[in-house]
């Protein structure tokens, strides 16, 4: 059972990656596109194929293992389909990162980025790809037109190994049963339920809609909130203790 | 996991969609600082967001750069909008420019409808289930109705769409608000322009996929010219008509034609697939009793499309039953059934033909000239499918002379006429629409309807003498005591 908890890490620690990148291809080519962001699509694109390459090998020798038991096999090839449709949606996010790329060279005064109204940096989305917490930048002022090359190489690097697994691994894709079922994404662990401070109406007819949960510049007041509710309820505590006690 | 057998490689090129990359230039043309559409910072609560552009402006600036009218800017507005590379800050529904001081937003190149990505349903389950979380489970109905849907048929992926839909919740929480409230309304907007909503006219219609890119340049081989030499050479072979006989033929046609066209005159009582009211296709199903005005005025306008219209046919089969010449029409569908039928049948058909209506002291003789009837003959000795064309065509002509103006005279068709339905306008109001959306259902199996034609058929056959011929059979075999010659 090891090897089933060490592939769900894995296949976790992927999943986080391909939503990040996701997030940054869509920045691609609008006003929030940057040097930085040319880097940052890299460093993610390549800790990606880390994880898939080890995702993959891990993987192929659970499910080579003709020992395993029934419900094992089943669970295993569960986790192959995990695996193959974060790596579909992967390589159409970096081929089409390709094609943005290529249009909207970064050095050239006479192509505009397109003004979608997005001004903010991606930063803290890489550094979540990347589990870090702060990103170092060190790339040559050129890597917008560089990268491109590398990156046509990576694509048909992950065309074979996706070809490859195919023929390799036997596994129906659409005899594996899901685990959740509908609204399952509902019982989340994330604070869904807490309405902040700041509201951010943008679309004048659904006004609601864009509440937030946990905003970040209000996470600080909530937590000095939260500090001075504890601190009053020890103290109460305490003085309670006393008289009781005394 | 799809199946990869077909490598597709983005090579799935969807013919109507070419004209993409000439919008991706338009653009990239609005973006310029200088010559480009203004914008303008779009002022909300708490924060203001740059780049928001009005409609008028935008109208202005395509009238401005290609000089034309302010209505064909105001169409070319709107077509940018409904592929979705422009979209509305309010009213996010509706896919159209308004040329007042309205809001819009560019949308990010990822985005931008490309015409070889095609839309994936996989990529649709996961906005469903990232809004799903966002408005705490509740979805509007065509979402709602989409949502199980996808359930149900991507269930083997579903545990893949939980997942990568609460990471990308989680890494979207991670850029600062207004950024955040940007990309949310680029979601929607992207997935308003290709799964809309019911009720709404979708500018993503394309016809079949092909496996060639029209935008992509053809190598000039020595094969590429000549086909542009064969192509040349046909059409100075082509007959030529005259212009002005053809253009008089096209105005005619379309004057003629102008109240019957549903694009160009309202559909009574309403056209379905706009507000998804059947009416429209029960009044002028195949078999209706009464038919609706407009469809008994299409068949005054020639006898062909009398006879393409089922209902017609069975009004002029009417009248020449009671004129008792109903071989012609008769003969006219044997005809059609041998075109068109199986192969297997012909050979049957062929002779059953034979022998009810051109052989000598047939059942159901016709006049055709002796010439044709020569050619018929002969053919019949090999029968293929189109044997029969020219008897055809020769009983087609002698119908539309004759019969055809009688009928017209006849008081078969003024009854008909008489008692045609005009149907009156629907007029629906939003929630009857949304109502009606809801009440759709599948209408009657091919099969049914078939199996129905064929009994009537199989009735017409045992009613009375509609020939001449064999009113005239039976009116001579009374004295004679013979009984009357089987049909």
């Amino acid at each position: 059972m090891g090897g089933t908890d060490e592939c769900k890490t894995m296949l976790d620690a992927l999943n986080k990656v391909t939503a990040c990148y996701r997030h940054l291809v869509i920045a691609l080519g609008s006003t929030s596109d940057s040097q930085n962001l040319r880097e940052e699509l890299k460093k993610t694109r390549k800790k990606a194929q880390e994880l898939a390459v080890a995702n993959r090998n891990k993987l192929t020798e659970l499910l080579k293992d003709k020992s395993t038991s029934k419900d094992d096999r089943a669970e295993y090839e569960r986790l192959w389909v995990l695996f193959t449709s974060s790596m579909e949606i992967l390589e159409v996010d970096m081929k089409r990162s390709l094609e943005i790329g290529q249009e909207f060279p970064l050095k050239v005064p006479t192509r505009h980025l397109i003004q979608t109204g997005m001004t903010g940096s991606t930063t803290t989305v890489a550094a979540r790809a990347m589990s870090v917490q702060n990103m170092k930048y060190d790339a040559d002022s050129n890597i917008d037109t560089a990268d491109l090359k590398e990156l046509q190489a990576e694509i048909s690097q992950v065309g074979q190994m996706m070809e490859e697994m195919e023929m390799k691994v036997q596994v129906a894709p659409w005899a594996v049963e899901a685990k959740q079922e509908a609204g399952a994404e509902l019982k989340s662990t994330l604070s869904v339920g807490n309405s902040s401070v700041g509201v951010i109406s943008i679309c004048e007819e659904e006004p609601k809609d864009e509440i937030d949960e946990g905003g970040d510049n209000n996470g600080m007041i909530t937590c000095i909130a939260g500090f001075i509710f504890v601190a009053i309820v020890v103290i109460a505590g305490i003085l309670g203790y006393f008289v009781i006690g005394g | 996991m799809t199946i990869r057998n077909v490598r597709d490689h983005g090579q799935r090129f969807r013919p109507r969609m070419a004209c993409l990359k000439k919008v991706e230039a338009v653009m990239l043309e609005m973006q310029d600082p200088k010559t480009g559409v203004k914008s303008q910072p779009q002022k909300l609560v708490i924060t203001t967001i740059p780049h928001a552009i009005t409609g008028e402006d935008v109208v202005t600036w395509l009238a401005n750069r290609y000089t034309i009218e302010a209505e064909e800017a105001w169409a070319l507005g709107t077509m940018l909008v409904a592929f979705g590379y422009i979209y509305p800050l309010q009213d996010h529904k509706r896919l159209v420019i308004k040329p007042d001081t309205a809001l819009y937003r560019f949308q990010t190149p990822y985005f931008w409808p490309a015409q070889q990505w095609p839309v994936e349903d996989t990529d649709y389950a996961i906005y469903l289930a990232k809004r799903n979380i966002r408005k705490k489970g509740v979805l509007e109905m065509h979402e709602q109705e989409q949502y199980n849907g996808l359930h149900k048929w991507m269930n083997h992926k579903w545990d893949f769409i939980v997942m990568q839909a609460k990471e990308q919740y989680r890494a979207g929480k991670e850029r600062k608000k207004p950024d955040r409230a940007v990309f949310d309304c680029q979601e929607r907007a992207y997935w308003v322009v290709h799964r809309p909503p019911p009720g709404t006219v979708s500018a993503m219609d394309y016809g079949l996929e092909r496996m060639v890119d029209p935008n992509a340049e053809e190598k000039e081989t020595s094969d590429f010219f000549r086909r542009i030499m064969i192509f040349t050479q046909q059409s100075i072979m082509r007959p030529r008509v005259k212009s002005s006989v053809s253009i008089g033929a096209l105005v005619k046609y379309s004057i003629t034609c102008n109240k019957h066209d549903p694009f160009l005159a309202p559909c009574l009582p309403s056209n379905p697939w706009v507000t998804d009211d059947v009416t429209y296709w029960l009044l002028n199903m195949a078999n209706v009793d009464i038919p609706t005005k407009m469809r008994v005025e299409r068949w005054t306008f020639s006898f062909g499309e009398l006879l393409s219209d089922p209902r017609g046919r069975d009004d002029f089969r009417l009248f020449l039953k009671k004129e008792f010449s109903g071989e012609n029409l008769a003969f006219w569908e044997a005809c059609e059934d041998l075109k068109w039928g199986t192969a297997a049948t012909m050979n049957e058909k062929a002779q059953q033909v034979y022998k009810t209506f051109l052989a000598r002291g047939a059942p159901r003789w016709i006049n055709i000239d002796g010439k044709t009837m020569e050619v018929t003959v002969k053919g019949l000795k090999h029968p293929h499918r189109y044997v029969l064309d020219a008897a055809q065509t020769h009983i087609f002509m002698l119908m539309k002379k004759d019969s055809y103006g009688r009928y017209l005279k006849s008081p078969v068709f003024k009854d008909t006429q008489k008692r045609a339905i005009g149907p009156d306008q629907h007029r629906f109001s939003v929630s009857q629409l949304e109502a009606n959306a809801r009440k759709r259902r599948p209408s009657i199996s091919p099969i049914i309807v078939r199996q129905q034609e064929k009994e009537e058929r199989a009735r017409m056959a045992t009613s009375g003498p509609v020939d001449i011929t064999q009113v005239m059979s039976k009116l001579s075999n009374k004295g004679k005591e013979v009984p009357p010659p089987k049909k």
